[in-house]
């Protein structure tokens, strides 16, 4: 538990302290991999399960945008 | 049973060496690393049978997010 | 049954033998499945790694695979029993079709380890959670302590199998 914490804690640091928008999406994935096994600790396992299908899909939708204002 | 914390050891040491990877498209192998290990801290935690589906669409999410992130970096460079 | 630690390193051995045998007979490290794969590929060979290992460290991130398959076998064997195991082989396969993925290199994976792991567990030797642990620790082998090393490593075992196998390369 206290390793999810630190999953957590350690995710938001490197999303505010890196620069390139790559790397701060890479620890946000970082940040929803610590809080994750909180959700299932307390049984709520189809929250797990449909959460877990929606956080990439929201990642992958800011890359679609970050992308067609780039181009 | 040590599994759980030899899974969460391994998956703070992956996190930390994501922070100190200077190269964007190497980080990605440790961020790999970091979702097996919150796999496996999923499965250990609930031995319940719907936790093999909620552990499957993390993992699988997780991957689809990795390579999702891989090949925009890669599409962004060529144009 | 032998002690906890050494349980999980022998376990660790055995899926790492899996999965690396089913991704190299799945001719993982010939080339990228996926863009992303490519992308991963051409950054390892430029910190000095090999081209070949680099695809397949790409394919592993990419898409689920054999390594995938191993974990994901040993979750359902832990949680359900065979049934159990052989309902996560279909959940890799659903992610392979999601993932574009050309190959079966999950599946076969997660078929074999449902049975590797069930096995062993009836036999009394180990306990399923100890398969879980030496998954993990066995991708950290491979991807988290060293790209270059790992590379090198899947490369020589790559020209062993292409060796082994002979088939028209192009």
């Amino acid at each position: 538990m206290i390793a999810c914490s630190a999953l957590v804690l350690i995710g938001m640091a490197a999303a505010i302290l890196h620069r390139d928008p790559f790397d701060k999406l890479i620890s946000l994935s970082i940040l929803i991999a610590g809080i994750f096994p909180f959700i299932v600790d307390r049984g709520y396992l189809d929250v797990a399960a449909a959460t877990a299908l929606i956080a990439p899909l929201s990642t992958i939708f800011i890359l679609m945008v970050c992308r067609r204002e780039n181009t | 049973m040590i599994a759980i914390y030899v899974c969460a050891g391994i998956a703070v040491y992956a996190a930390i060496r994501v922070i100190l990877e200077r190269n964007t498209m190497r980080k990605l192998p440790f961020l790999n690393v970091v979702s097996f290990a919150v796999t496996g801290i999923i499965a250990l935690l609930l031995p319940h049978p719907i936790t093999i589906a909620a552990a499957a669409a993390y993992f699988v999410g997780s991957t689809l997010e990795s390579n999702a992130i891989a090949s925009a970096w890669s599409g962004g460079i060529k144009k | 049954m032998l002690d906890e630690p050494i349980r999980i390193l022998i376990a660790a051995l055995i899926c790492w033998l899996n999965f690396m045998t089913v991704d190299l007979i799945f001719k993982l490290p010939h080339s990228g499945g996926v863009s992303g794969a490519t992308a991963i590929a051409r950054e390892v060979e430029k910190g000095g790694g090999n081209l070949n290992g680099g695809y397949m460290m790409g394919n592993i991130v990419s898409s689920p695979d054999a390594s995938a398959g191993t974990l994901l076998a040993s979750c359902g064997v832990y949680c359900a029993g065979l049934p159990g195991g052989l309902f996560a082989a279909l959940l890799v396969y659903i992610g392979n079709r999601i993932c574009y993925d050309p190959g079966y290199a999950g599946t076969t994976g997660c078929i074999t380890a449902t049975f590797i792991v069930y096995g062993a567990v009836q036999s009394g030797w180990f306990a399923a959670s100890d398969f879980i642990a030496g998954m993990v620790i066995a991708i950290l082998t491979i991807q988290g302590l060293s790209s270059v090393h790992a590379s090198r490593l899947i490369a020589r075992l790559w020209k062993v199998r292409c060796r082994f196998i002979p088939e028209d390369k192009p």
